[in-house]
């Protein structure tokens, strides 16, 4: 697609089939930069040539464009002689310079412009019939050339006067130069002949060229649209936050009901009591668990429900023997930054559930950790639960594959023994995800007796926890954890996209 | 949650076959483990095994697992039987320990050959009991001592703490106290014994010191080698079930080397008692509850051969009930369900079919995420980037940066660091903290969070609630409080919610640029161009206009 200038430089070129860049300047009155730039795209599309060739050249010198203006000391002296017709030589300093007038005696003479009489005051000067209508010289004619243009060839100069006396009168120099010329080719000429239509061509289509519908009759500079842009940023939501919004639909999808909740703190009662966790369990340890310095404590839920707790602890539900030691509401009363989205299922099955049902939560929990690549001090917890009569514990195996395939888009699981103080029998699943190869995925189990008698609940319920942090971490493509919540903005602004 | 490394050979002899690293992998599965890591030291290939189970120490050792793995490849059945035989040997017991550390049960095991794997195994086993069933040696301590350098009858004794013995790893007698005071284990666990008005001591007949229990044992006794051939075990704490449970563990590992075990009589001022006790544990069980909350089809005859390789024997007393005993170095089973997990693990969690559960339920969201989730798709369309950040944080960040008095906030008591050390109660420090760390990057700066700040409320059972809240905070050259505004009073527009902005003074925001947002004529938020000190403070070089509103009273 040719753009304006090189339909201009194309036409002019037409023309005159071959030129030199300074002529082309001259026929299309378009910057050198411009015209070499077109004639680059219009070798490129094969329609012209350049050609470079080394050249000798004749340049006016200073002297030389002084005299083009002035004209040369002996036409200067010529015009005086012609007005008086004889004149002294000193009469010329008016018209001439010491340098100037000391040769031009010679010159005159030479030129046979003047008869030289010398007399007590002087050289007396008297104009000739040859200096009343003097001849156009060699030096005039070559003078004038070099005056229409920047330069000539030392070629062309040269057939007309000698270079030498160019130089010596100081008037021009001979340079060596590179010069660039363009042709047309056949091809050019071909489409100049279908005929190339010339409009006028503007940068940006502005609402006046719109209204006025000039639009028509301008062309549009085309851009290069291959250079590069500056950077700018969306407005756009946290990647972590979209990541667990899609885990979040899919649940719902899924069938699972949203759990709600009030507050990050919980009392150590629903965070470890409600789930059968003995008051000397290693996980309650200072060092395992946070407590909070204000406020202390909170307050047990009905005593009926806090009876029951204290019964599953100490002698055991539902056929258990218990824990077997003395339980203590005064520490079930302290307060926590919740530790596990667990508790909250221990909430919501005390608070009544439907059955059968599907919760689950999405839950910023707290441990003590200390915060590194691999370490957060809050993370979002994906938890739940599953109740309903008669559910087995392949059930739990069939759920917990679902969410492998599901979610983690894993292709085959696997299942290992393991031990959560409110479960038994309880599962880890292993997911293998294609890219990452196995991932623990998740942990679950089914509720204790125990504890699920005692918060009223008397069919099978089965708790699952998805862990999504190294999925969440492949997605994102980070290998720093607490990227999850980056306060770097450079990197959310630059953070691919997730669905 | 225990983690403890095993040669391969040294199970393989303990079991008496090998197998390849990926059998292995799926065997230690039958012993609640997990193969966590696997390396090669001196030509031998050892495994790092994470065992699942908090409750079950006896699964801690080569020993303990090789055993298990014995039963469920069926090379063994029924219960393990331990000869024990009766030894001379008694320990008297002080009635001043009754508030030290009230009990002690002992063991004698001779006729060992302790190789470097085994010793390693005992030490490792006893290091783990202590700490994690033993809760870091408060529940449970162990000692294990060369029982030839040892002349009973046996003390164990309330001592002044004047008291000298040289402390296993000293050549130097030291006081009890001193041993507290300077010795690594004596700063460890002194914290157990320190405020008590005697220190435990364990001295045998002619004097010695064994051990100074939950501390220390003696160089003299303590010091047990390949060399050893017999040994004495002693077990301290609290509960008494819980250190015989204890005891029984190591005393059947030492077992499973070829050591014979021995009872020693404890003598206590109220009662004596014989220990080990190795009698079985018994339990009995439905198997319709077995077969139901299974979801497998078993026999009862199939349900007694699973568990029989699980280390049980069983009793079918009836079509629907068992008798099942359990050897006495468990402790973990209170209901039905953990003898039920017992025949899953038999039967291989990788065998059973998974089967998803036909359930009529619809699911559905916390319809106010979704109101959120509107709020942020219209603050992204003003060009902002979310953050998410942490609620927890500290005073400094809340208050002291911000330029205002500190404020009633809930605070943690055992902080990681002071700079996590309190839940946030408002979001523009997170913001501030955010822009603060971003100073380098390219302005303008556009962000918002909508997340929780938790604040006090007495009448609540947590007495505190985590409010749902949305932030705003622009960053740049040229922004003042009408860019705020303009975001603010779009988003009401979208709500088509009236609000009323009250002039107010508040030390964040520059006085005369700053006002109270109000809904209904309730104040429920705060907009205002950030405070030169402020920006100051968090070395912002930009003007920053912002605005933090409370979600609730907007979703109608």
């Amino acid at each position: 697609m040719l753009g304006y200038n090189e339909k201009l430089v194309l036409l002019k070129l037409n023309e005159v089939k071959k030129a030199r860049i300074e002529e082309l300047v001259k026929l299309t009155g378009l910057e050198q930069v411009a015209i070499m730039r077109a004639l680059l795209t219009l070798e490129k599309e094969g329609l012209a040539k350049i050609s470079e060739r080394k050249e000798r050249i004749i340049r006016l010198t200073d002297l030389g464009r002084k005299y083009i203006q002035m004209g040369l000391p002996e036409i200067r002296a010529l015009n005086v002689l012609k007005s008086k017709k004889k004149v002294k030589l000193d009469e010329l300093r008016g018209v001439l310079t010491e340098d100037e007038l000391k040769p031009i005696v010679g010159i005159l003479r030479k030129e046979g412009w003047v008869k030289v009489e010398k007399t007590p005051e002087g050289l007396v000067l008297e104009i000739t019939e040859r200096g009343e209508n003097p001849e156009e010289r060699p030096i005039d004619k070559a003078l004038k050339i070099l005056s229409e243009k920047e330069y000539a060839t030392s070629e062309e100069i040269s057939k007309i006067v000698p270079i030498n006396e160019l130089k010596r009168r100081k008037v021009a120099q001979e340079e060596e130069v590179v010069e660039r010329i363009a042709e047309i080719t056949e091809k050019g000429v071909e489409l100049v002949k279908k005929g190339i239509e010339l409009k006028r061509e503007v940068t940006s289509l502005t609402p006046e060229l719109i209204a006025s519908g000039k639009w028509r009759e301008v062309e549009f500079k085309p851009f290069n649209i291959k250079a590069p842009v500056k950077k700018i940023y969306p407005g756009k939501k946290q990647p972590y936050r979209v990541f667990l919004d899609k885990i979040r639909r899919k649940l719902i999808e899924m069938g699972f009901i949203e759990i709600t909740v009030d507050s990050l703190i919980e009392t150590q009662f629903w965070n470890f009591d409600a789930l059968f966790q003995p008051q000397n369990h290693p996980a309650r340890e200072w060092t395992d668990t946070y407590q909070l310095k204000y406020p202390e404590k909170g307050y047990l839920p009905n005593r009926e429900l806090v009876e029951r707790v204290k019964e599953a602890h100490e002698r055991g539900l539902a056929g258990s023997r218990g824990w077997g030691y003395v339980w203590s509401p005064e520490r079930a009363m302290f307060l926590m930054p919740r530790a596990h989205a667990t508790a909250l299922s221990a909430r919501q099955l005390a608070k009544g559930i439907e059955i059968p049902g599907k919760y689950f939560t999405i839950q910023r929990v707290f441990r003590p950790d200390v915060l590194d690549r691999t370490h957060l001090i809050e993370f979002n917890q994906i938890d739940g639960f599953v109740a309903a009569e008669d559910l087995t514990f392949r059930h739990l195996l069939g759920i917990l594959k679902k969410f492998a395939i599901e979610i983690a888009g894993a292709k085959k699981v696997k299942f290992f023994p393991d031990y959560y103080p409110f479960t038994e029998p309880s599962v880890q699943l292993s997911a293998y995800h294609p890219e990452l190869g196995w991932v623990e995925f998740g942990g679950a189990g089914v509720f204790r007796e125990e504890m699920t008698k005692a918060l009223g609940i008397d069919v099978p319920v089965i708790a699952w926890g998805i862990g999504i942090d190294r999925l969440a971490m492949f997605r994102l493509g980070i290998d720093d954890i607490r990227y999850l919540f980056s306060y770097d903005l450079k990197w959310l602004r630059e953070a691919k996209l997730i669905w | 949650m225990p983690k403890f490394d095993v040669a391969k050979s040294d199970l393989e002899r303990l079991v008496g076959r090998e197998f390849s690293v990926e059998e292995w992998e799926d065997l230690v599965l039958y012993a609640k483990c997990e193969l966590d890591d696997v390396w090669e030291e001196d030509g031998k290939i050892y495994f790092k095994l994470d065992s699942k189970d908090t409750n079950r120490p006896d699964l801690w050792s080569a020993e303990g697992v090789a055993r298990q793995i014995r039963w469920a490849l069926g090379l063994a059945k029924g219960l393990p039987k331990y000869e024990v035989e009766e030894s001379d040997v008694v320990v008297y017991v002080d009635k001043k320990l009754r508030n030290i550390r009230p009990y002690g049960v002992y063991a004698v095991v001779e006729g060992l050959k302790l190789d470097e794997e085994a010793l390693s195994q005992l030490i490792q086993l006893q290091e783990k009991v202590a700490l994690t069933y033993g809760r870091r040696r408060r529940e449970v301590a162990i000692g294990i001592f060369d029982f030839d350098k040892v002349k009973p009858p046996i003390y164990y004794r309330a001592a002044e703490k004047t008291e000298k013995f040289v402390p296993l790893g000293y050549s130097e007698e030291m006081t009890l106290e001193e041993i507290l005071e300077k010795h690594e284990k004596g700063r460890e666990y002194g914290h157990l014994i320190r405020d008590k008005p005697y220190y435990p001591l364990l001295v045998d007949s002619e004097g010695n010191v064994l051990s100074m229990p939950p501390i220390i044992n003696s160089e003299l006794t303590g010091r047990v080698t390949t060399e050893t051939k017999n040994v004495f075990v002693d077990v301290t704490g609290w509960d008494l079930r819980k250190v015989m449970l204890a005891l029984n563990v190591i005393v059947t590992a030492l077992a499973e080397r070829g050591g014979k075990i021995k009872r020693v009589k404890v003598i206590y001022p109220d009662f004596e008692i014989t220990t080990p006790d190795l009698t079985p544990k018994e339990f009995e069980v439905s198997f319709e509850y077995i077969r139901k909350l299974s979801g497998l089809e078993l026999s009862n005859e199939e349900i007694k051969e699973l568990l029989e390789r699980m280390m049980y024997e069983v009793e079918i007393l009836s079509e629907n009930k068992a008798k099942v005993k359990y050897p006495a170095f468990r402790d973990d089973i209170m209901h039905t369900r953990d003898v039920l997990e017992d025949v899953l693990i038999a039967y291989g969690y990788n065998n059973i079919d998974p089967e998803e559960p036909k359930l009529a339920v619809q699911g559905r969201g916390d319809p106010f995420k979704d109101f959120e989730d509107a709020i942020r798709d219209l603050m992204v369309g003003f060009g902002l980037q979310e953050v998410m950040t942490f609620n927890l944080t500290s005073k400094e960040v809340q208050f002291d940066k911000m330029n205002i008095p500190e404020e009633e906030i809930v605070e943690i008591a055992n902080p990681i660091s002071s700079r996590w050390s309190a839940l946030r109660k408002w979001l523009l420090p997170s913001l501030m903290e955010f822009l603060s760390n971003n100073t380098h990057e390219e302005y303008p700066q556009r962000i918002f969070e909508v997340g929780l700040a938790t604040l006090i409320d007495e009448s609540r059972e947590t007495k505190t609630v985590s409010e749902p809240k949305l932030a705003v905070a622009l960053a740049g050259s040229g922004y003042t409080f009408t860019n705020a505004k303009e975001i603010l009073d779009s988003l009401m527009r979208h709500l088509g919610i009236e609000y009323d902005i009250e002039e107010t003074v508040h030390g964040s925001f520059i006085p005369g640029r700053v006002g109270k947002i109000l809904v209904d004529g309730k104040e429920i938020g705060i907009i205002g161009e950030i405070h030169p000190q402020v920006l100051e403070n968090w070395n912002i070089q930009v003007p920053v206009v912002a605005f933090e509103i409370f979600l609730k009273p907007l979703y109608r």
